[in-house]
């Protein structure tokens, strides 16, 4: 297997290393001069010898503002306690194309050139310390925020002390990047700036955002997909204290990428404060216009899937000619897996504040796609690019959700007709009822047995299919995937990515699927999982959007082989029963493990046992708490609710009728990392798709009963047969 | 009162004492979640008692005393739970930490060594998307005991 050192410097496409000069003022103090120095867009040095870190990713919550600032701290030679983290604004000009955050890639896909951006001015310091001491830059180090002369102890010069000659001189021809044993944060769990503010309540959501002569909006939207407003009635709504103005909200078309566009056709009622906006739209009354979707169910859709599945289809994979060998043997394994529509439900309700001034435009809202919310601000405004500032402070929560930029689109539509700041806050009740979610998906699977029913190749048709798309299969059993299924007509709900994207299908399909391969074979399901990794090929993904490198099945092996025993895999336990997973997402593998027991149809989770292969682990305390938030997440879509859609409305409103796991139902979560020195890969998606099979299969293992749908309730289990 | 200040606030009586703090007040560490008491984002401290500031109008406050995530200067308990998260690193996108440190000093405020589950019964309205209920578990227990510590 080709192992990866972390430190080998790949190019960053389209990025590359960015440096910008500043000229001093002319200055004829010999005092320390006033000037802050920008060598490059992630950090400004402060005349006062602090440093501010400008973190260019979305801070959402996993941490990256924290793990990049230790890079930076690193490979520059800073104190993190002297480093201030700035949150950036949406800039392809600045940062390449790789700003926005998602698909686990925001460490991974900045490590490079944030490195090499952080030596090249650490070469600079060092250099105009050399020249200001005379000396030779080989007798110079940098540390804690100062130069330091090897050959004389004590002797050190402030980073304040040297920028303007520093601002002066031309870049190294070569840089050198800090050796793994130089590195003091990098390994370590820093608790960070972002850690701190919220532990204080001041973390600065755009939800908090407030302007001079800002008006508060609220937006009654459409509750069916595509459906169209009628006509409304404002009376009482103006009638309500705080009310300034009514206005009807225009739909945007959904763009090609979905990531644009779908504002539902609206009306908005701008007031004083959120309160008096909240109450304002309580008071409207409008007619809508339901159109195709107000007939549609989520059942029409689960029918719908189950209809094309009977049409022809081809294989667009077919891994080792796996359609050939399927046809083998006539003795077919096939099993359908469900699961229902799902919200994202971020603490944090959607909300995004614009101040459009005619010939610019400046937002600030919590985004995980800066760039893109950019430029489609740009098109919806036809304004240049450059007229558009996007502020993008961290948000309460994204999961994918904030990489769908409809909610910015809102607050521009609106500052663009009144011509002064505007905020929009969804109500909790919007971002269930009309908001945009994880889609319905249902997955076939179907393998040929031997004649000791041992599979022989597997055939796949579901929610994934099409060459590019995800697919994470790492085992050695050959495989074919056909067309991906589709609806008969367009979307009943909008898609938005949701934590693990299609992995939590594919994962639910795959891992359930490997379940009872080795249950027909009569195997154990941990060893059976390891016995066709052992032969398994290295998948080549590298080229695939988001993926970056290729996928290693001995590497997921080997955390298998390490959850089995952390876990205590098969030594049993009065009443209490194992289900194991093994998943990979990107570059990055996890191995699960979840100890559950039943009664009167109840699952309780005791206590689940993971272990991640992401790299180099950058911050061992984020790693585990992203996997232990995955888990959680996994166990609300597991055991919890999901979205129910009836005649195009969907029923689930607010935290009462779509529950999420509780404390009281939390189990005891032990996460273990696998050591490793490769390029960091990431952690907030790859813990989410393993956990619905670990558990079902645990179910399994308790019952007997093979539960193939999502979520799992009392009902459902008590109607299986075992 | 409010974080042992005597304020005056200019807003409609019905107006949710939540929306006072964050659109009138500016004091936005008191978040907004649900509206409805069911998440717990929103909660502070009445007279002592963690309530839900969003369904409760501000008419329903005269001379009473509340405590805020921002105000662990007159609480000493909500400091101690605030250095608690901390350095457990519990937060993580930290939107509904607010709402959960208030109810766990609450808690702390009566019960200075909570049991699993008194923990889990004062705690269980308050959600947490990111799922650092682990955390929170072992962040109060870091807080009870250094309460402890400092009593003795």
């Amino acid at each position: 297997m080709e192992r990866r050192n972390f430190f080998k410097i790949t190019s960053l496409a389209g990025g590359g290393l960015l440096l910008s000069t500043y000229l001093p003022l002319a200055c004829t103090s010999t005092e320390v001069p006033n000037i802050d120095w920008e060598p490059n867009f992630f950090i400004r040095i402060n005349s006062d010898n602090t440093v501010t870190f400008i973190c260019s990713q979305s801070e959402l919550g996993q941490g990256t503002s924290t793990g990049l600032a230790m890079v930076a701290a690193d490979e520059l030679g800073v104190s993190m306690d002297k480093l201030k983290v700035e949150f950036g604004q949406g800039s392809t000009e600045r940062y390449g194309d790789v700003q926005d955050t998602g698909g686990s890639n925001g460490l991974r896909i900045v490590w490079p050139s944030l490195r090499e951006a952080m030596a090249t001015t650490r070469a600079l310091l060092v250099a105009a310390a050399a020249q200001k001491w005379q000396i030779d830059v080989d007798e110079c180090y940098c540390e804690d925020g100062h130069i330091h002369r090897k050959d004389q102890e004590g002797q050190k010069l402030a980073f304040g002390e040297v920028l303007e000659i520093a601002s002066t001189l031309p870049a190294p021809r070569e840089i050198k990047l800090k050796e793994p044993s130089e590195f003091r944060y990098i390994g370590k769990s820093v608790l960070g700036p972002k850690t701190k503010m919220a532990a204080k309540g001041t973390t600065p959501y755009s939800i908090n955002k407030k302007l001079p002569n800002m008006l508060y909006a609220a937006i009654a939207r459409c509750p069916v997909w595509e459906g169209s407003l009628t006509s409304f009635d404002a009376t009482e709504a103006l009638k309500v204290p705080g009310v300034v103005e009514v206005l009807e909200v225009e739909p945007t078309e959904l763009q090609t990428t979905d990531y644009k566009g779908g504002v539902r056709p609206g009306v908005a009622v701008l007031a004083n404060s959120t309160w008096a906006a909240f109450e304002g739209k309580k008071a409207l009354k409008i007619e809508w216009e339901m159109g195709k979707n107000g007939l549609k169910s989520s059942a029409t859709i689960q029918q719908e899937l189950a209809d094309n599945y009977k049409t022809p289809s081809k294989a667009n994979i077919n891994l080792n000619d796996a359609t050939t060998l399927f046809g083998r043997s006539s003795k077919v394994f096939s099993a359908v897996y469900d699961a229902p529509f799902q919200a994202n439900a971020c603490m944090e309700p959607l909300n995004a504040t614009a101040y459009h001034r005619g010939h610019k435009v400046e937002v600030w809202s919590g985004t995980q796609a800066p760039q893109l919310t950019r430029d489609r601000v740009a098109e919806l405004t036809g304004l240049p690019v450059a007229a558009v500032t996007v502020n993008n402070p961290p948000s309460g929560g994204g999961f994918g959700r904030r990489y769908f930029c409809d909610f910015v689109e809102e607050a521009v539509i609106l500052s663009e007709k009144v011509r002064v700041p505007v905020k929009v806050t969804w109500s909790r009740e919007d971002t269930f009822l009309t908001s945009k979610y994880h889609p319905i998906t249902k997955d076939y699977w179907q393998a040929s047995l031997d004649a000791n029913n041992y599979p022989i190749a597997i055939k796949y048709r579901g929610s994934i299919g099409r060459p590019g798309a995800y697919r994470c299969y790492p085992y050695s059993i050959p495989i074919a995937f056909y067309d991906y299924l589709k609806y008969k007509d367009g979307w009943l709900l909008p898609r938005a990515s949701w934590r693990s994207v299609y992995a939590h299908p594919w994962g639910l399909g795959l891992e359930s699927f490997m379940d009872e391969l080795a249950q027909n074979a009569n195997e154990d399901p941990l060893q059976f999982r390891i016995k066709m990794l052992e032969n398994a090929e290295v998948v080549e993904q590298k080229e695939l959007p988001w993926v970056g490198d290729d996928l290693y099945p001995a590497k997921l092996k080997n955390t298998l082989e390490m959850v089995a025993e952390k876990a205590n895999w098969d030594t049993t336990n009065d009443g209490i029963y194992q289900g194991v997973s093994a998943m990979g997402y990107n570059t990055s593998y996890v191995a699960m493990v979840a100890d559950i027991s039943v009664e009167n149809n109840q699952v309780k989770v005791h206590k689940v046992t993971a272990v991640i292969d992401c790299g180099l682990a950058v911050n061992p305390s984020q790693v585990k708490a992203q996997i232990e938030g995955s888990i959680m997440w996994g166990l609300s879509a597991t055991l919890k609710d999901g979205i129910t859609v009836e005649q195009g409305h969907v029923q689930q409103s607010n935290y009462d009728t779509y529950d999420l796991m509780r404390i009281t139902d939390a189990p005891d979560i032990e996460v273990h990392i696998v050591e490793s020195n490769d390029t960091p890969s990431g952690t907030g998606e790859v813990g989410v798709p393993g956990v619905a099979p670990a558990i079902l299969n645990a179910v399994y293992a308790a019952t007997g009963k093979r539960i193939r749908q999502l979520p799992i309730t009392a009902s459902l289990l008590e109607s299986a047969v075992s | 009162m409010i974080n042992g200040e005597l304020l005056e606030v200019d807003a409609h009586d019905n107006m949710p004492l939540l929306w006072a703090l964050r659109d009138v007040l500016d004091m936005t560490g008191t978040k907004y979640g649900c509206g409805k008491g069911l998440c717990g984002a929103c909660t502070v401290h009445v007279d002592g008692e963690a309530v839900r500031s969003c369904t409760i109008p501000i008419s329903a406050l005269e001379g009473k005393e509340i405590t805020t995530i921002e105000g662990s200067a007159v609480n000493p308990i909500l400091e101690k739970v605030q250095d608690a998260w901390y350095v457990t690193d519990v937060p993580q996108c930290g939107y509904c930490q607010s709402g959960q440190m208030m109810s766990a000093a609450a808690l702390l405020a009566k019960n200075s060594n909570p049991s699993q589950d008194a923990i889990h019964s004062a705690m269980n309205g308050n959600l947490c998307r990111c799922g650092t209920y682990v955390r929170i578990r072992k962040a109060i227990r870091a807080a009870a005991d250094n309460l402890d510590q400092n009593a003795n």
